[in-house]
């Protein structure tokens, strides 16, 4: 028999494991991250395409999103969460923002700022451009205000080897028209008098709110990548509440049913089982927060199936225990071969359960992540819970007085009662 | 109980004890097999009219699927989806999709709009109507980028598919993944022919539901197989079918029980849920019926029949 001290030990593992997780679970409300389509918000699934030669490669959007994230924070959007999905499409959360029309065009702009010289008109009186002579990434700064004729301009300072660079180009094409080329179009095309050192300025813009625009997405750099805008998703803050309140009631109104019916059933071993079924509760809340993983709403649907399958293995395991009492054996017995007999199937279905979860993971897209995430983490801490804990509180008990058959919610046939008493 | 009965109580229960450890033919209450035919010819139908849905009005598509623009509006009072498709109509969107989610609540769907389009059937329904800002839900998808979602989905399914198949054949055999594929394609239809006859919203969450739910099933299939394999072991004498047959019925309880208990959060989710949370819980709590009956009586029938043809235990 194993010995009492084994059960002991794990029984105070798992005590100071739900502690920890209470405490990061703690407090309840803000503990756990929220997903958009609870907590309310815009999300934004960009594409990316190359610009010219520039390869979409994995650095170019690690840049993108760093360049993304600047431009966001500029707005003062707190908690911007900016992610890549397996198709390199760039993902872009911002909680709680409702109306994002000026996030969208902030977030679209690629900025790319070239000098270009003007060469000519072609027929449709489109202008045809030089090679591009010095880009938009040796700026230092850009502003928007008035010039001192009142019209509205970003004026721009260049670092110090813009300056030089600048400098040269000026000199060197004296007479001629200097584009300034944002995003393919052109701005002004100002005639060089002189070689001019320091400042350049971009005209031909409406408003003042769009050469701000202009001036953020000048200072946050050029995109590396043109971004389309494949999705535009947002939340209003009550659809999410509404839902996150109906969900949570049904998991807890579906948890006491669970209760009821595992108590009707299998008597103390039902009650046992919750013991089980709360710490596994416990965990996974602990889990959600500590992970700082988004709970979404495919993602408590989730947690709610997987309430009533982490019941599964108990069943499966009380199923067994009542079979081989049926059978005559003893307390002992029966628990051993219990746990032994339905362990291969609780690991079985789990696997599986988990196969479809990593699937789900690698396809799939926010909230359906969110899913597979939730429902990965609910199979693993069930199992633990389910076989390991609920196992070490029965065998403490095994000997005592409290498990009787009645306890487990098994008649046994007169006859076999009169036998396991002697044993 | 005298001393002289008490020993030949126990004298019984040492012959009974004995008798069940030795192999023997496993008698049974409930012949699953024999009813199989029942539930095949249920599912048939239901797939059936479901195709028939299909090529008829085709699935519900939420706008992940097929894209376009998606707005849930609430207005300042009261108004019936008729009123609503008049003022639609006026402002030139007659082709809306609407969907009521309250008295003073819908769901507007169009095709793809700009900004100005959308800002300006805004604006015309709060001249009309009044609505209330900010707006419930606003989604816009590009008619390509669900193309994507669609693709992944597929995959999604296809590689879970792939992945439990390998699974089971390695840790049972051959024919039991084959017949647990059998079964799980017999869900999926279920679970499609239910979109397409009940004519409910079929996005990307959906994918969610069918992938919970062949795990679902699968995890009924491989209990009752795991416990055929446990019964081969020791009742090599008997006869398959008798085998498989005992096999349900040792594991029947275990289904049901747990059938029941995933069965209660999805129905108060299906009392106390928004349309989202409904659009869920209907696909999972047909799922969990499908998965249940196809672990039974789809998938044991298949692996006697396969044995009638092919023996490898005994007929």
């Amino acid at each position: 028999m194993q010995s009492k001290r084994v059960q002991i030990i794990v029984i105070l593992v798992f005590a100071a494991i739900l502690g920890l997780c209470l405490y990061s679970a703690y407090p309840f409300q803000s503990s756990i991250k929220l997903g958009l389509d609870l907590e309310g918000g815009t999300q934004i699934i960009l594409k990316p395409s190359e610009i010219g030669a520039e390869q979409v490669t994995d650095s170019a959007l690690d840049k993108a999103q760093l360049i993304i994230l600047n431009r966001i924070d500029k707005l003062g959007i707190s908690e911007p969460l900016i992610t890549r999905d397996y198709n390199k499409n760039i993902i872009v959360q911002l909680p709680g923002v409702d109306d994002p029309k000026r996030a969208i065009e902030l977030i679209g702009k690629t900025a790319q700022l070239e000098f270009r010289i003007l060469e000519s008109f072609d027929e449709n009186d489109n202008p045809v451009f030089g090679p591009v002579l010095m880009t938009g990434d040796k700026l230092a700064k850009a502003e928007a205000g008035y010039d001192s004729n009142g019209s509205i301009v970003v004026s721009m300072a260049f670092t110090s080897e813009g300056q030089t660079e600048f400098a040269k180009i000026t000199s060197e094409n004296v007479g001629k028209q200097l584009a300034i080329v944002l995003d393919g179009e052109m701005k002004s095309a100002p005639r060089i008098k002189q070689a001019i050192e320091g400042d350049a300025v971009i005209e031909g813009i409406d408003t003042l709110a769009e050469a701000q625009d202009i001036a953020l997405v000048l200072q946050t750099g050029a995109l590396p990548v043109s971004l389309e805008i494949q999705e535009s998703q947002t939340i209003g803050p009550t659809l999410g509440q509404d839902s996150l309140r109906q969900s949570m009631l049904a998991g807890i109104i579906g948890f006491a049913l669970i209760a009821i019916f595992m108590v009707a059933l299998f008597r103390g071993l039902g009650l046992i089982s919750l013991i089980g079924l709360i710490a596994y509760i416990i965990i996974f809340w602990g889990i959600l927060a500590a992970l700082k993983t988004p709970l979404t709403l495919p993602g408590i649907a989730g947690t709610i199936l997987t309430i009533g399958m982490a019941v599964d293995a108990n069943v499966l395991i009380f199923a067994r225990i009542k079979e081989e009492m049926l059978k005559g054996k003893g307390k002992y017995a029966a628990f051993s071969e219990g746990f032994k007999n339905a362990l291969k199937a609780i690991i079985d279905s789990n696997v599986t359960t988990l196969i479809t979860a990593a699937a789900l993971y690698r396809f799939g897209t926010g909230p359906i992540r969110g899913f597979a995430v939730t429902l990965a983490i609910g199979v693993f801490i069930s199992m633990f819970t389910a076989i390991i804990l609920v196992r070490a509180i029965l065998f403490l008990m095994v000997d005592t007085r409290v498990i009787t058959p009645g306890f487990i919610g098994v008649k046994l046939p007169k006859i076999t009662r009169e036998v396991v008493k002697e044993k | 109980m005298s001393k002289k009965n008490k020993i030949a109580a126990k004298n019984m229960i040492k012959t009974k004890n004995v008798a069940t450890d030795i192999p023997q033919l496993r008698s049974y209450r409930f012949d699953f097999l024999g009813k199989s035919k029942f539930v095949v010819i249920i599912s048939t139908v239901f797939i059936i009219t479901g195709i028939v849905f299909f090529l008829t009005r085709g699935f519900n598509f939420g706008i992940d699927f097929r894209g376009g623009n998606l707005m849930e509006v609430k207005f300042q009072k009261d108004i019936s989806i008729s009123e609503l498709r008049v003022t639609m109509e006026e402002i030139g969107y007659g082709k809306a999709i609407l969907q009521s989610t309250g008295s003073d609540r819908y769901i507007i769907r169009t095709v793809q709009l700009t900004d100005e389009e959308k800002t300006k059937i805004l604006d015309d329904l709060d001249k009309k109507i009044g609505i209330t800002k900010p707006l419930i839900q606003d989604r816009n998808v590009a008619a390509g980028f669900s193309q994507t979602i669609i693709k992944n989905a597929l995959i999604a399914v296809a590689i879970s598919i792939a992945g439990i198949l390998i699974y089971v054949w390695i840790r049972f055999a051959v024919r039991f993944a084959i017949v647990t594929i059998v079964e799980l394609l017999h869900d999926l239809l279920i679970i499609l022919s239910f979109y397409t006859i009940s004519h409910r919203e079929f996005n990307s969450t959906t994918i969610a539901v069918i992938l919970t739910i062949l795990g679902y099933s699968l995890s009924d299939a491989v209990v009752i197989f795991d416990r055929v394999r446990e019964e081969l072991r020791f009742g090599k004498t008997d006869r398959f079918p008798d085998l498989v047959n005992y096999s349900i019925n040792k594991t029947i309880v275990r289904s049901l029980i747990t059938g029941t208990t995933t069965f209660f959060p999805i129905i108060v989710l299906l009392i106390v849920g928004n349309e989202t949370l409904k659009d869920f819980g209907f696909g999972l709590l047909v799922g969990i019926i499908s998965g249940t009956f196809s672990s039974i009586f789809i998938g044991p029938p298949l692996l006697v029949l396969w044995n009638k043809r092919f023996p490898v235990y005994k007929k």
